[in-house]
């Protein structure tokens, strides 16, 4: 047991402190733009918060202690629980918050507002690491509105470009609506169970009453009244709208593709991969603990799973196809970080009416999840070299930079075709624990939908690569200089692409146990 | 209890429906802002009242922290208005379209 258990919040607190320590240093000398100063702190704070979330991840924290764990750590009377699922979502997040801040030194060097950039981005991080503990919607709440109110500002950073500052409004307003959607959605859940912890709910959704909370355990309510079926299905399905905002999955997706066009590179990187990470270990939890499939089964509420497979699908085919019609290489890869989001929701999607292979496939959301972190942090942060350099933002302004930037570029190469699913990332075993997840329950519909779009995401990366490797270069570039901090991130993330192909057992031992352990 | 519960729901969905009716139709940034405070606002009236029906205090510690939340997102969303206005010249939100939709 991690004595006293609020430490099990140390990735959280990591990010949490590194972010005051951060402001602190802009406080005492606020005309300082010490890039190595100030980067230095928000990447020494994400890799405590890695090192603390892979050691109480290692150390068993979140399994039973008879099986030679320590047991969750059950924090605020069960508002956060610290597991396994948590600290696997944590370490993305770490990994990705690394990354990006590593890669912002180069990018940000010049800017005045170093320490709030990168204060934002921590902050933002600790708010994803929060919300991977949140077991209650409450908790789950504020998480969130903490994940997306620094990540409306970092949007918008370059507020004397218009293209930033009209990304930052864009997406400012579809989240604003989302999160009223969210909101409203828990008042109807709290409105007909009582209660928002979720295993609370859970109970009052399995016994059909309404129920309450008396120091830390679940009661009945005196008056016995029953759940309220339609009032509880609304809110769900509202619950469901605003976690879409945050995968950035139909029917709140048209954010991303202005928003990440828009944003700084660095940033379109950290919200692609951890801010919708964040968005779906909420949804794994809530729908895995407070929201049982099999007790909602016939209730007259909701059947979430459909819900999930239409939006799945839907997501799938729009972000694929209209990445397969885009003219600028950022906005492409906004366009398959939909697709991607669609690819996850398989996660929740692929499962019988009873609940039967739940673990399976949301293990196989999660390990998708996980090197999908690094593959297409690795592509924004190159987009981010190109847009250093001052390379042009459509695919014919890539042609031969390959000759100039090899590393990068093979680098680059790497994360391309594994977020195709071609096996020289972890991308193409993520894919293929999806379709077998698909094929467990006999959802042909998803499986041809995954068929199908990956098949059609080769032809829009190979694009790209097309025009890195093949062709000559048109204009005169001259790159003159090659920043580490940027170079390093894009190699290390390459390199924990490649080696996700070895290590991709254990990814999903430890994801399926992380599960199973709900 | 005086106010049956169902009452408050249909209130609080009429503000809901209000506040998205206005979000969708109107183009100035600001008046979206209001519209959006109208959406957070009618799930505070949910929490409140639902507090008051189950008869513990959740709710009530719910639309405080709605509330604050709600403060803290017009901040940042001002804040984004007003680079708005300094780059397009206008808070019309429809106005800002360097980028295709």
């Amino acid at each position: 047991m991690v004595d006293p258990t609020w430490l099990a919040t140390a990735p959280a607190l990591a990010f949490g402190a590194a972010a005051l320590v951060l402001l602190l240093a802009d406080s005492v000398d606020p005309d300082t733009t010490n890039a190595t100063v100030l980067g230095g702190i928000a990447v020494a704070g994400s890799l405590v918060s890695l090192a603390a979330a892979v050691y109480l991840l290692y150390g068993g924290v979140g399994i039973p202690t008879g099986q030679g764990g320590t047991g969750p750590a059950v924090i605020l009377g069960g508002q956060l629980v610290v597991d396994q699922m948590a600290l696997f979502f944590m370490t993305i997040t770490a990994s990705v918050t690394a990354l990006v801040t590593l890669a912002s030194v180069d990018y940000v060097r010049e800017h005045a507002y170093q320490a709030e950039f990168y204060s934002l981005v921590l902050l933002s991080a600790t708010g994803m690491s929060l919300l991977s503990a949140a077991n209650s919607l409450a908790t789950a709440f504020v998480a969130f509105e903490l994940v997306s109110l620094p990540s409306y500002a970092l949007v918008a950073f370059l507020k004397k470009n218009r293209g930033s500052v009209e990304a930052g409004l864009k997406y400012f307003l579809v989240g604003a609506v989302s999160s009223a959607v969210f909101a409203y959605g828990i008042s109807l859940v709290y409105a007909a169970t009582g209660v928002l912890r979720f295993d609370a709910v859970a109970m009052a959704i399995e016994s059909g009453t309404v129920r309450t909370v008396v120091d830390g355990s679940v009661q009945a309510q005196a008056s016995g009244a029953s759940v309220p079926m339609s009032i509880l299905g609304m809110g769900i399905i509202m619950i469901i709208g605003g976690l879409a905002f945050k995968m950035a999955a139909v029917p709140f997706q048209f954010w991303a593709p202005e928003a990440y066009e828009g944003a700084p590179a660095p940033i379109s990187a950290f919200l692609s991969s951890a801010s919708k990470a964040a968005g779906f270990v909420l949804a794994f939890r809530a729908f895995a603990v407070a929201f049982p499939i099999d007790a909602l089964a016939g209730s007259g509420a909701v059947d979430w799973f459909v819900v999930f497979q239409v939006l799945a699908i839907a997501t799938m085919f729009i972000g694929n196809f209209a990445a397969a019609t885009q003219e600028t290489v950022k906005r492409m890869l906004a366009y398959s970080s939909i697709g991607h989001a669609g690819y996850v929701l398989i996660g929740l999607a692929a499962l019988s009416a009873t609940g039967d292979g739940m673990a399976f496939s949301m293990s196989a959301g999660m390990a998708h999840l996980m090197v999908y972190g690094f593959m297409n942090t690795g592509a924004f942060l190159f987009i981010a070299l190109a847009e250093y350099w001052g390379v042009g933002r459509r695919f014919e302004d890539y042609n031969g930079l390959g000759k100039q930037a090899p590393v990068a570029c093979a680098a680059m190469t790497v994360f391309l075709f594994s977020l195709a699913g071609l096996p020289i990332g972890g991308g193409f075993f993520s894919k293929f624990y999806l379709f077998q997840a698909t094929l467990n329950v006999s959802a042909w519909s998803l499986a041809a939908a995954l068929v199908i779009n990956s098949a059609l995401s080769l032809f829009y990366y190979s694009r790209v690569v097309k025009a890195m490797w093949i062709e000559e270069p048109t204009g005169e570039r001259t790159i003159e200089s090659y920043p580490t901090g940027l170079y390093t991130a894009i190699v290390a993330a390459a390199v924990i692409t490649v080696l996700l192909i070895p290590g991709f057992g254990y990814i999903t031992d430890v994801a399926f146990r992380a599960v199973e352990l709900l | 209890m005086a106010v049956p519960a169902q009452y408050y729901l249909l209130l609080s969905a009429a503000i809901f429906c209000i506040g998205l009716f206005g979000v969708l139709t109107r183009s100035n940034a600001l008046i979206f802002l209001m519209s959006v405070e109208l959406m957070l606002n009618a799930a505070n009236i949910n929490f409140v009242a639902f507090s008051l029906q189950h008869g513990n205090l959740t709710g009530q510690v719910f639309a405080l922290f709605g509330m604050a939340i709600a403060a803290a997102e017009v901040a940042i969303g001002i804040g984004i208005i007003l680079v708005l206005y300094r780059n397009f010249s206008d808070v019309d939100v429809t106005k800002a379209t360097t980028m295709r939709w």
